[in-house]
């Protein structure tokens, strides 16, 4: 009988389960490692432009993959509005007098993440004007908005000293229509033909 | 341990006694006399009978298995419990190097020679008397005096034929001295029918050899079975490892990935990760390696699930995926082990399945974003039917 006992206890020793690192285990047919994952979550922001669907014709917004940005051609402009340009033109009120506006709606497209606000704005500044004498210049649509301009009237200024504001407190992801053009003025002089090209950039402030 | 001798003794014959080139044959009138005549005649003229010298011992090396002297020259001993992994402790003496297709448990031993006239030499073999009840389940080996026996390439099969026995000792072989040499039992992965997990002994018979005379002179036999024998048992092994391409996983407790950096556009994936579109997000993507491994099982095949055993302090913002391929479908993982997501319930032991993990950072601004660090745990789960 205590031979049987003796007998019992190291068979009961030797099929014990015995289970180690969470990785492996023996006399059983399951093991459970775990794996431990972390990140750091970073607010992000996005503003990418695109090429207009608004306007009846459009100059396209071209990515470059550099710098600048993008690129848009207005094509061969003129200030009395004899040229067609590349997408959208108005002649001047006056020839000789007022200014001819060529101009194209674009897109803008701000996203944002993990902001704690969702207040934004997006501003448009011209941080490389036309050389001179600047007879041509930057314009943007006055209002502000979607809404196709009519007239060359409806044309400001792009201001080269500090940034416009042209859309306020867009939803991420949504896409915001705006009208830019150039603004050729009809001075004479030297260096007033020939290509020339500025650049306009947009800040997109989420706060 | 002393251990059998052989009385294998040299017959020397009654020389038969020459003179002038003839035989001549003694003749006694009387039978008695002529008999004790011849007796004394043999004792002075005859070589002495040579009897086969030497002896042969077993003995345990230092730091191998203990061996206990039984009777009729017999060794026991034991190496206790393995299993095809080669995870634990292995019993007192033995040590275990894993393979790729099981595991090898090896000690060493000593094998003296003394007695031996000079310049007679011993040479020893071995073979499994009586092998293991199942043979695909534990497979002995030897290691022969001439190596380190610490590496499983220095050991092979030993032979279970007593007329073909494997070489411990080469010829020309050893004068009187010690050499040690190498046991060892392989458990394969042995996954199937022909598995086995329970205790099993077998018994090993060297044989010691005078290569002068190629007369065996002694025998010894190490019986495997003391005080229990050799104890099979199953054994899992999951895994996880970086794939090419991939995060890197940290071996810790058990094991961890940092994805670094994200957020809810997916700039700037760190390397080893993809973006993969997800409405209200992104994901983040990794490819990653389990390594399943099992022996000793009637199943080929086993179960892997996973679920989301900690979750993520901000679980709306961060949620685990899983996908087959790269590109997806992500599917959320489960959440508690009920829900665990499988994986596969196909995995063959020592296969490497490659999986995409998916990390889902959510785009959401306002009272409800977050920002900064968050972690969460992956339960592994593998289970041999």
């Amino acid at each position: 009988m205590k031979k049987f006992f003796t007998i019992l206890a190291l068979g009961m020793m030797a099929l014990s389960t015995v289970a180690f690192a969470g990785t492996t285990a023996t006399n059983t047919n399951t093991v459970s490692p775990t794996l431990q994952i972390s990140a750091t979550i970073q607010s992000a922001v996005q503003l990418t432009l695109s090429t207009g669907t608004a306007a009846v014709t459009h100059c396209a917004v071209t990515p470059t993959g550099g710098t600048p940005d993008y690129t848009m051609n207005f094509g061969t402009v003129d200030a009395l509005g004899i040229n067609a340009g590349n997408c959208n033109k108005f002649a001047p009120t006056t020839p000789g007098t007022s200014n001819a506006i060529y101009w194209s709606d674009y897109n803008l497209n701000p996203v944002f993440t993990s902001q704690t606000a969702t207040t934004n704005t997006i501003t448009a500044q011209v941080t490389t004007d036309f050389a001179a004498p600047n007879n041509i210049f930057i314009v943007r649509d006055s209002a502000n908005s979607s809404t196709v301009p009519a007239a060359a009237t409806d044309f400001t200024a792009v201001s080269t000293a500090t940034p416009d504001t042209i859309v306020t407190n867009a939803a991420s992801g949504s896409t915001q229509t705006r009208f830019i053009g150039v603004a050729v003025t009809p001075a004479n002089g030297a260096g007033v033909t020939g290509a020339k090209s500025a650049t306009v950039t947009f800040t997109l402030t989420v706060q | 341990m002393r251990v059998l001798e052989h009385d294998d003794l040299r017959r020397t014959h009654l020389p038969v006694v020459k003179s002038g080139g003839k035989v001549c044959g003694a003749s006694f009138g009387r039978p008695l006399s002529a008999l004790i005549v011849l007796a004394f005649a043999a004792i002075a003229l005859v070589r002495p009978a040579a009897a086969q010298q030497g002896t042969f011992t077993i003995s345990a090396a230092p730091g191998g298995i203990p061996f206990t002297a039984g009777g009729g020259g017999t060794l026991s001993g034991q190496f206790g419990t393995m299993n095809a992994l080669g995870i634990g402790t292995p019993g007192t003496g033995v040590t275990v190097i894993p393979l790729n297709n099981g595991a090898l448990y090896l000690t060493h031993y000593q094998i003296t020679v003394t007695g031996l006239p000079n310049p007679h030499l011993a040479a020893v073999t071995a073979f499994v008397n009586s092998n293991f009840t199942h043979p695909a389940a534990l497979i002995m080996q030897s290691c022969p005096s001439s190596s380190s026996c610490n590496a499983s390439g220095n050991f092979s099969a030993m032979s279970l034929l007593a007329a073909a026995p494997t070489t411990v000792v080469a010829a020309p072989g050893i004068n009187n001295q010690t050499v040690a040499a190498g046991l060892a039992i392989f458990v394969p992965d042995n996954n199937g029918a022909s598995s086995f997990t329970g205790v099993d002994a077998a018994r090993i018979t060297l044989t010691a050899t005078d290569t002068t005379n190629n007369k065996n002179f002694a025998t010894a036999e190490i019986r495997l079975d003391t005080p229990v024998g050799e104890t099979v048992q199953s054994a899992v092994r999951l895994t996880l490892a970086t794939a090419t391409g991939g995060l890197a996983i940290t071996p810790g407790s058990d094991f961890s990935m940092n994805f670094g950096n994200v957020n809810g556009l997916g700039f700037g994936p760190g390397a080893g990760l993809t973006t993969v579109a997800a409405a209200g997000g992104i994901v983040y993507s990794t490819p990653y390696v389990l390594q399943p491994a099992f022996g000793a099982f009637r199943s080929t095949t086993a179960t892997i699930r996973t679920f989301v055993s900690t979750t993520f302090a901000h679980p709306t913002i961060l949620i685990l995926r899983d996908a087959a391929a790269g590109p997806g479908p992500y599917n959320n993982i489960g959440t508690t082990a009920g829900t665990a997501t499988q994986i596969t319930n196909a995995a063959a032991s020592r296969s490497s399945i490659t999986r995409f993990l998916g990390l889902f950072v959510s785009n959401v601004n306002g009272a409800t974003s977050f920002r900064g660090s968050d972690s969460a745990t992956l339960t592994f789960t593998m289970t041999v039917p």
